[in-house]
């Protein structure tokens, strides 16, 4: 518990820190430095790749028998989805020039035809959140089993 | 083609980041839950640390996206410029940070599931401990008690066979290959006489036959048991005493014979009672044959005794004929004498029975023997009871029984002595005793000197018939008559040369008794 708080203090001031000191902008886009897109892309496949190994682990041992691993697993397998997605969805943007949209920065901002698979696939990863929103609820789901049977345990 | 527009993509991705924070602070706050619940459990600590980075990310980057969101569309373009590297640098940590976590994972939980089942094993060997340790002390009460019980089943039982050994009336023993008794009941130490030295007694030695000890031994050594055998011992006293052995050979471990145990049954009495009785049979027959030969020869000796008397008158009296004649008339009547003996002995002669006083016939007897038995030196020592019952007989009969015992013990002490004369009342009995002290009796000849014709004396001294006689007289009397020799002093308990006659005959009942007085 005290690794915890020194952990969650740590990260506080290192994001009060960040915002109330904004260094110079190189980057133009969301990773714009070459750099920066590469490790960004780097630490979704190290991501993937960790739960990868989480739903592998919990497979193959699983330590309780629990619904709440299988919720978990679920977790794991629909948040390598998304890893996969955000990871394509990078990647796209890459090879997208600023022609290919319309009304850029506004409201009304337009992928410009003609359609290419490129751009469909660009515009799927952009709603992520179909996968990453189920994935944290069964994330929630699972615990909230593991919770379940703790209680129960614990009440016995 | 028309373009497509990106609006439905950027209200996903508002409203999903949205949704995205709200899910991810629920899951931290179920697994502080379950830390909070179970803080000891390492999967609940992990699944805190990876959901609070969780959550850390999805705020980063859903705030991240919103706030690109408002400022890029409300023309704030250049602020999120500025802002977008720090979003995204930070985005890209948090990711790096949640999947270090899910990595170290694993070398948690093998930690954390080798101390689970350290402490699962070592709860067990608790429990185990705990139910053994309980058996163990229910084991331990109830020990005792058991240990008491068959303790006490123990020493009841073994109660009860003491008892059985102790008051048998046969002997008991055991003894050891030698034949050294280890043990013996008290009735056996009595029977034998050795209540005061049981320790240094030999079973082997009391054998006074050694082919009954040799045929003891070889039936132990080749069968492993005697029984049913017969064998003779001196008890107490010197008695002769007659055992019916009954014994089993005891072996160890290795089946080699380590003594024996046996049961002796003193038949003494009942092979006394036997040999009674084939005399008894005996003596009927005897009798029966005497009385027959008896009666037939009374009437030829009446005639030859009635023409010698006729024979007699024919002659003078200073002839040497009559001389003759008077030697035959005397043999005859010797001769009628014996036959007259034969018959009273197989009680042929008529009785005639009355109340009469025991002491009077003693007193009467000796008036006419006592000088003659003073002459031979032989005092008499009267013993009588006064007040004696009287008994039924017939008085000439009984004064007979009295001769023919004063005759013997006058025979029996040659050089004088005493005779002794009891009389007593003992029950609805009257005892009389006539004792000497004489040369005895021989235990071999003892049974049978009431046989008829059993004599030890010289031809023309005895003919062996007076105790005959005396015992037909005292069985018509239904009394009994018996010999003891040695004598037992009843005052020193001392053993007196000589022998005595023991006869006891039934006291009249009063009433009859007062009738006859009235008759
Ligand atoms: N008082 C005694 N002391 C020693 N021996 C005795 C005595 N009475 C009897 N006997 C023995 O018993 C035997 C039998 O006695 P029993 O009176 O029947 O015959 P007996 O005396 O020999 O002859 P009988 O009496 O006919 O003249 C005797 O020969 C004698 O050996
Ligand atoms: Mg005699």
């Amino acid at each position: 518990m005290r690794n915890l708080n020194v952990y969650i203090t740590v990260a506080g001031i290192y994001l009060l820190v960040s915002f109330l000191m904004p260094g110079p902008a190189w980057a133009l886009q969301s990773h714009g430095a070459p750099e920066g897109i590469c490790v960004h892309q780097m630490a979704h496949i190290l991501f993937a790749g960790a739960l990868a190994y989480l739903y592998w682990h919990t497979r193959k041992s699983p330590a309780i028998a629990s619904r709440g691993w299988r919720y978990l697993q679920y977790f794991c397998g629909i948040l390598i989805a998304w890893n996969l997605l955000a990871f394509t969805g990078h990647e796209l943007y890459e090879l997208l020039t600023p022609e290919d949209f319309i009304n850029k920065d506004t409201w009304s901002e337009q992928l410009s035809p003609p359609l290419s698979g490129v751009k469909i696939i660009y515009y799927i990863a952009k709603m992520d959140h179909v996968f990453m929103v189920p994935a944290l609820f069964y994330l929630v789901r699972s615990l909230k089993t593991f919770y379940r049977e703790a209680r129960l345990e614990v009440n016995k | 083609m028309s373009s497509i527009p990106l609006l439905p993509a950027l209200i996903v991705e508002f409203f999903g980041s949205a949704a995205a924070i709200l899910l991810s602070f629920y899951a931290v706050r179920y697994s502080l839950a379950l830390v909070r619940l179970q803080p000891n459990n390492f999967i609940w600590g992990f699944l805190f640390y990876f959901c609070s980075t969780m959550a850390a990310f999805a705020l980063s980057r859903g705030v991240g996206h919103i706030v690109r969101i408002t400022l890029v569309y409300t023309d704030h373009n250049d602020l999120w410029k500025q802002l977008s590297p720090f979003s995204g640098g930070f985005n890209t940590l948090l990711i790096v940070s949640v999947a270090a976590v899910t990595i170290y994972y694993h070398k948690g939980l093998a930690a954390y599931k080798a101390i689970r089942s350290e402490a699962r094993k070592l709860a067990e060997a608790n429990t185990k401990l705990a139910a053994s340790a309980k058996q163990l002390q229910t084991l331990n009460t109830h020990l005792e008690e058991i240990v008491e019980e068959r303790t006490r089943n123990l020493s009841e039982s073994e109660k009860k066979f003491r008892n059985f050994f102790e008051n048998s009336k046969d002997i008991v023993y055991f003894c050891d290959k030698n034949g050294q008794i280890t043990n013996i009941n008290s009735s056996g130490k009595l029977l034998l006489g050795f209540e005061n030295n049981p320790n240094v007694i030999n079973f082997h030695e009391l054998f006074n036959d050694k082919e009954a000890l040799q045929s003891y031994l070889d039936g132990l050594a080749e069968k492993g048991f005697v029984s049913d055998l017969e064998m003779e011992c001196t008890g107490r006293n010197g008695t002769t005493r007659h055992i019916l052995l009954t014994a089993n050979a005891l072996y160890d471990k290795d089946r080699s014979l380590i003594g024996c145990e046996g049961i002796g049954k003193d038949m003494t009495r009942i092979k006394n009672m036997t040999e009674q009785l084939i005399n008894h049979e005996k003596m009927a027959s005897v009798g029966q044959m005497a009385a027959g030969v008896a009666h037939e020869i009374n009437t030829p000796l009446g005639i030859i005794l009635g023409y010698t008397q006729l024979m007699m008158d024919d002659f003078d009296e200073n002839s040497e004929t009559h001389s003759s004649l008077q030697i035959m008339e005397r043999q005859i009547q010797a001769c009628r004498r014996i036959v007259a003996d034969l018959l009273k002995f197989s009680r042929q002669t008529e009785s005639t029975k009355a109340a009469i006083d025991l002491n009077d016939i003693v007193l009467n007897v000796l008036s006419v023997t006592e000088h003659s038995l003073n002459i031979q030196n032989i005092t008499v020592n009267r013993q009588l009871a006064p007040d004696l019952p009287r008994v039924t007989g017939d008085a000439e009969k009984l004064q007979q029984v009295m001769i023919n015992l004063f005759n013997n013990a006058q025979q029996a002490m040659e050089s004088g002595g005493e005779i002794v004369i009891f009389t007593a009342a003992e029950k609805n009995l009257v005892r009389l005793t006539v004792q000497d002290s004489g040369t005895g009796i021989d235990s071999t000849i003892k049974n049978k000197i009431f046989d008829p014709f059993f004599t030890t004396k010289d031809v023309g001294k005895g003919t062996g018939l007076g105790l005959s006689v005396t015992y037909g007289i005292i069985k018509e009397h239904n009394g009994r008559i018996e010999v003891e020799s040695p004598v037992l002093d009843r005052g020193s308990q001392r053993e007196l040369q000589g022998s005595a006659f023991h006869i006891w005959l039934p006291v009249t009942p009063e009433t009859a008794e007062s009738q006859k007085e009235q008759d």
